[in-house]
This record gives structure tokens, C-alpha cells and sequence, in this order.
């Protein structure tokens, strides 16, 4: 399995969001993406989902060069994500959104089997009961779920979680925490994005941290934590760029 | 999700009482003749809705789509010698073809961009409809050959009854596959939907095509029974009366927008004028000249109401939309059909963990 982000550059008008970002991941691991908001956290996580195309650069997605491709083809290839604000079917019950996924990707499958498998993820997530209410009628906590359900009907290799914590409440946060767990342990690689740092701390093993749209550090999250570069982008003088690309 | 029985009752009532209309209706063949409009307007609400309820796309070309199948066929007809059913079939396949076409320029239109642009194009086609003399005939129209060599309307019911049952039997297969499914995500969100590896590009073009094509067929097929079209057929207002079809029976539903329009048009009918009962009519009469100044026509039995029931109609579509956005009729086909499937959910449920659920309650859909 390999993801490559080879040399990015991303620009919007006379904004650079991304300055040749470069970023791979090449084993089942939990790597945290963090920076200050409008460091373009979000913008790589659009690059590499396909929803964007880099202005400069390539995005590998296991040998293949993916950054050119619709972001349904990327999907189908084994990246899933989430969203920073959930995205929800909201006129859809819990099943159908999750039936979306499994079937888009497997067309022939039997819908039966995949209804069951579909209640097994959900109760795995805590929230089988809600496998008949409409999307827009679930808290925003449950949406997250959700989310996190339709990616594990994608089953895809690399997934990017974009904020799974923020505005869930804590026993819902339990349920996201050991999704993560389970997918680590299945094999799965994870991009974590969250300002969440205790979160971050607790599950990352490898600390990626952008900053002004360039990766100023990549490694152990210990040594990335100490990093005299990422202090300063935290605490250090600008503090004024609060604006998110 | 299962039926109750009374919901089987009622579509086997139903569909034997449209299959016996035509001897109920024997000595009344201007009403057999209204319920064969009333199923060819079904048909073109029942695809709009699967086109606008199901996937999103709130398209105004349907009744130019509709139109364009109907004009191709009858010109083919009169220039090429093209036989009716052979013009039917072309005349549909250039509406899938325009429909494909339409797909793919408005890929990337928002909702109110799309509804520009298909007004724009519907105004188009009716403009050059109008304008092209010796082609379509101009504001004169244009006559077409009759399908089937009757003076009866009995094969025509028959026909377009067959046509409206088999596409809602075919769109009901479609939004109840994968294809419905995936329709609804685009509809839903069309970024998520591809996260979710739906081709958003292939399904809303299929949407497009497929509602083109059975909007045509309709349109090609009726207008051979008519044996008339004119370019005052693709006014703005006709459009407007399958959107009010679809939406007072229930945007989200085909047999909803089947039964909308069945009621709108048999009741744009009956309105045309209010009979009055004879010891009522001198009361009536004395205040015939304000009834006169405000449109109403009067005549021995019965008021004219011509003029104003499209405004009742305007009316009650507004209502519609502000208050039962699922429609009028829908609702009441789920409460019959719902029940036992909800008590299956109830089944299913254990004891839910506590915590901040939103909105348990099932309002509609």
C-alpha cells in the first residue's frame, strides 16, 4: 500500500494554499495532520480525495497517479474520507446511506447480504437502532457515526478523518475512538485531522504539521511536539492568520 | 418494506376500475376522452418526478422534451413518409438524445442555474417552433397521422394507459434498485455521493436521458391519438402544470405525481364550469353582472369558470409547497402502506444506549 503526495501546490487566484507539499504514507499507521486553521489542512485532504486538482504536483495512490481522476474513481480505489462539517444523506434513512457505498462499489452485490453487514457495522458503531431514521433527523454526534459507518462500508485502504471529535459528545467519542482503533488494527492507514491535541497525542504515530500551506515537521509526534518550527507556528508571533483556505 | 392489505385493495380496485372505464364511461366519450389526457399528463408528472423528486434535477424541459419527440415524429411522418410507429421511436430517441445533451451542458448548474437554463431552453425550442414556418408549421401547428385507424377512443385509453402503467412500472424497478438509491445520494450531496464512489456524472445523465426518453414517448404517442400539435403546447404555463402535478401528489413519489395529475386534470375538467342546481339559479342570476365583470360567465345550468380555475390551481400549489412540502397525496399512501413497516422498526430496536438524539420522531418521507 502507498499513498504519495509528490510536490503539491495548490493556488487559489493569488492564494497559495499548499507551497510543494510532499507526504507519504507507505504502511498501515495513524498519522495526525495538524496546523494552525488556514495552514490547508483541509485543501490536501480535497487534493488527495480528488475534489481538487494541484495546480503543480502529483497524488500516487498504490502505484497509480490518481490526481487526475474524478473523485469517484479515487474512492473506488481505496480512499475514503470524512468531512469537516458531516455530510450526511439527510433525506435518506441510516441504511440507505449506508447501502450507497457498498453499492456504488460493489454493483452486483447481494442486497440482502450487504443490509446485514450494513447492521453489523452499525452496531458496531452503537447505533443500530437508528438504522430506519432519516439522516437529518440523527444529532450531530450520530452523523459523525454515520459517516464513519459508510466509510467502513467502502472499506477503503487510507482513510482521512477530517475533525471526527469536534461538537461529538464524549460517549459517542468512545465509539469513534475504537473505529479507530479497529481500523489501525485491521490495517488500515489513517490521516487524523483534528485540533483535538489530546486525541491527537493519545492515537498518532507519526505527527505531520502544516503550516502557510508547508509541512514544517514530519515524525514521532514526541520529537514533532518539542520542534522549536511548531512551537512557533502555535505560540509564536503570527497569530493573526486565522482564516481557513 | 411491506404492504399492508389495504394498500393491495386499492391498486387492484384501482386498476380494475381503469380497466373497465370505458364501459362505465360508454355513453360519456368525452370523459373517456379527458382520462386519456389525464394518464398522458401522469406519465410526464410520474418521470418529472423521477427526474426532479428522486435525482435532484428541477429541469423545465420536460414538456419541450415531451414536444420535440411529438414534432420529429410528425415531420418525418410528412416529409419522409415515416409511418407513425416509426416516428414514435425516433421521436424518442432524439429526445433521449436532447436529454443526454441537456445532461451534460448543466452538469455543473446548481439547482437554480439548472432551472435557468432549462427555461431558457424550453423558451428556445418553442420560439423556433413557432418561427420555422415550413418545417413545423409555425403557430399553425402541425398535423400527425393517426397511430392506430379508429374513430373510437377505446384503443387510445387502452394505449396510453399500457404506456403509463409500463413506465411506472419500469421507473418504480429503477428508484428501487441501486439506481434510485444512488440518484437520491446525488440529490442529497452530490460531493459525498462521489466520496461514496458514486459516478455523479453517469446517473444524473441516466436521470436526464431515461425521463427524456419516457416524456417523449408520451408526448410522440399522444399527439398521433390527438393528431395535432402547436407550439402554444410549450408555453411556460404548461410546464408549470406538471410541476403542480408532481408536487401537490408528491414530488418524491411516482404514484404520487401519477394520482396529482389524474386529480388536477380531471378537476381542471369539472371546473370549467359549476353546475347549479335549478332552485339555486334565480338567486344566481341577480348578481350575473357582477359575475361578469369578474370573468364568470353565466349559462342556464351553470357557472363558467373557465378563466379562474387556473388561479385556484396557482393557489393551491403554493399551499402545497409552504406547508405539506411532501405533497397531498403521498402522505396519505404512506399512512396506509407504513404501518406494518413500522412496526418491523420497533421490532428491531433494543434498548438504545442514552445519549443526544436529535429527533427521534419519523416526521415525513
Amino acid at each position: 500500500m502507498n499513498l504519495e503526495v509528490r510536490d503539491v501546490v495548490k493556488n487559489f487566484g493569488g492564494l497559495q494554499a499548499l507551497n510543494h507539499v510532499s507526504l507519504s504514507i507507505d504502511k498501515p499507521e495513524i498519522v495526525g495532520l495538524i496546523g494552525p486553521n488556514g495552514a490547508g489542512k483541509t485543501t490536501l485532504t480535497n487534493i488527495i480525495d480528488g475534489v481538487y486538482k494541484p495546480t503543480e504536483g502529483e497524488v500516487w495512490l498504490n502505484n497509480e497517479r490518481v490526481d487526475k481522476m474524478p473523485p469517484y474513481q479515487i474512492a473506488r480505489r481505496g480512499l475514503g474520507r470524512t468531512f469537516q462539517v458531516t455530510r450526511a444523506f439527510r433525506r435518506m434513512t441510516v441504511m440507505e446511506n449506508m447501502l450507497v457505498p457498498a453499492l456504488a462499489l460493489h454493483p452486483g452485490a447481494n442486497r440482502r447480504e450487504v443490509e446485514q453487514k450494513a447492521y453489523e457495522v452499525l452496531e458496531f458503531l452503537t447505533v443500530e437502532h437508528l438504522a430506519n431514521e432519516l439522516g437529518r433527523g440523527l444529532s450531530g454526534g450520530q452523523q459523525k457515526l454515520l459517516e464513519l459507518g459508510r466509510l467502513l462500508m467502502l472499506d477503503p485502504q487510507f482513510i482521512i478523518l477530517d475533525e471526527p471529535f469536534a461538537g461529538v459528545h464524549p460517549k459517542l467519542q468512545e465509539a469513534i475512538y475504537s473505529y479507530i482503533n479497529k481500523a489501525h488494527s485491521d490495517g488500515k492507514a489513517i490521516i487524523l485531522i483534528s485540533h483535538d491535541m489530546d486525541s491527537i497525542f493519545t492515537l498518532s504515530e507519526r505527527l505531520v504539521v502544516l503550516h502557510f500551506g508547508a509541512v514544517i515537521a514530519d515524525g514521532d509526534p514526541a520529537k514533532v511536539k518539542d520542534d522549536s518550527a511548531v512551537i512557533e507556528a502555535y505560540l509564536g508571533k503570527d497569530e493573526e492568520e486565522d482564516e481557513d483556505a | 418494506m411491506k404492504r399492508s392489505p389495504v394498500i393491495w385493495v386499492l391498486i387492484i380496485g384501482g386498476i380494475a376500475i381503469t380497466l373497465a372505464l370505458p364501459l362505465i364511461l360508454r355513453d360519456k366519450q368525452y370523459w373517456l376522452f379527458v382520462a386519456t389526457q389525464a394518464y398522458f399528463w401522469a406519465i410526464l408528472a410520474s418521470s418529472w418526478a423521477l427526474l426532479a423528486g428522486y435525482a435532484g434535477q428541477f429541469s423545465f424541459a420536460h414538456i419541450a422534451l415531451m414536444a420535440i419527440a411529438a414534432y420529429f415524429s410528425g415531420i418525418v411522418g410528412r416529409d419522409l413518409g415515416w409511418s407513425p410507429l416509426s416516428g414514435i421511436i425516433i421521436g424518442t430517441l432524439v429526445a433521449g438524445l436532447v436529454g443526454l445533451i441537456i445532461g451534460l451542458l448543466c452538469l455543473r448548474l446548481r439547482k437554480t442555474y439548472l432551472a435557468l437554463f432549462t427555461i431558457a431552453f424550453a423558451e428556445i425550442v418553442r420560439l423556433a417552433i413557432n418561427a420555422e414556418l415550413d418545417f413545423t408549421g409555425g403557430p399553425m401547428g402541425l398535423y400527425l397521422e393517426p397511430l392506430i385507424q379508429t374513430t373510437s377512443y377505446v384503443p387510445y385509453y387502452y394505449l396510453i394507459l399500457g404506456l403509463l402503467l409500463g413506465s411506472l412500472a419500469f421507473m418504480y424497478a429503477l428508484a428501487n434498485s441501486r439506481f434510485g438509491l444512488f440518484f437520491r445520494s446525488i440529490r442529497e450531496d452530490e460531493e459525498a455521493a462521489a466520496a461514496m464512489g458514486v459516478n455523479v456524472v453517469r446517473y444524473k445523465i441516466m436521470a436526464f436521458v431515461v425521463t427524456a426518453m419516457i416524456a417523449g414517448l408520451a408526448g410522440a404517442v399522444d399527439h398521433h391519438f390527438i393528431g395535432f400539435i402547436a407550439p402554444s403546447e410549450l408555453i411556460i404555463g404548461r410546464m408549470s402544470l406538471v410541476i403542480a402535478m408532481a408536487v401537490i401528489g408528491g414530488i418524491e413519489s411516482l404514484i404520487g405525481a401519477t394520482l396529482g395529475a389524474i386529480f388536477i386534470h380531471f378537476s381542471l375538467e369539472w371546473l370549467q364550469q359549476i353546475p347549479i342546481p335549478a332552485a339555486l339559479m334565480p338567486r344566481i342570476v341577480e348578481f350575473k353582472p357582477a359575475l361578469e365583470n369578474l370573468g364568470f360567465a353565466l349559462t342556464e345550468r351553470a357557472i363558467q369558470t373557465n378563466a379562474w380555475r387556473m388561479v385556484g390551481f396557482g393557489i393551491l400549489l403554493m399551499v402545497t409547497l409552504r406547508f405539506w412540502q411532501n405533497g397531498l397525496i403521498y402522505p396519505i399512501i404512506q399512512r396506509l402502506t407504513r404501518q406494518e413497516a413500522q412496526a418491523e422498526t420497533v421490532a428491531k430496536r433494543q434498548p438504545a444506549p442514552v445519549e443526544e438524539t436529535a429527533a427521534q420522531e419519523r416526521s415525513e418521507e
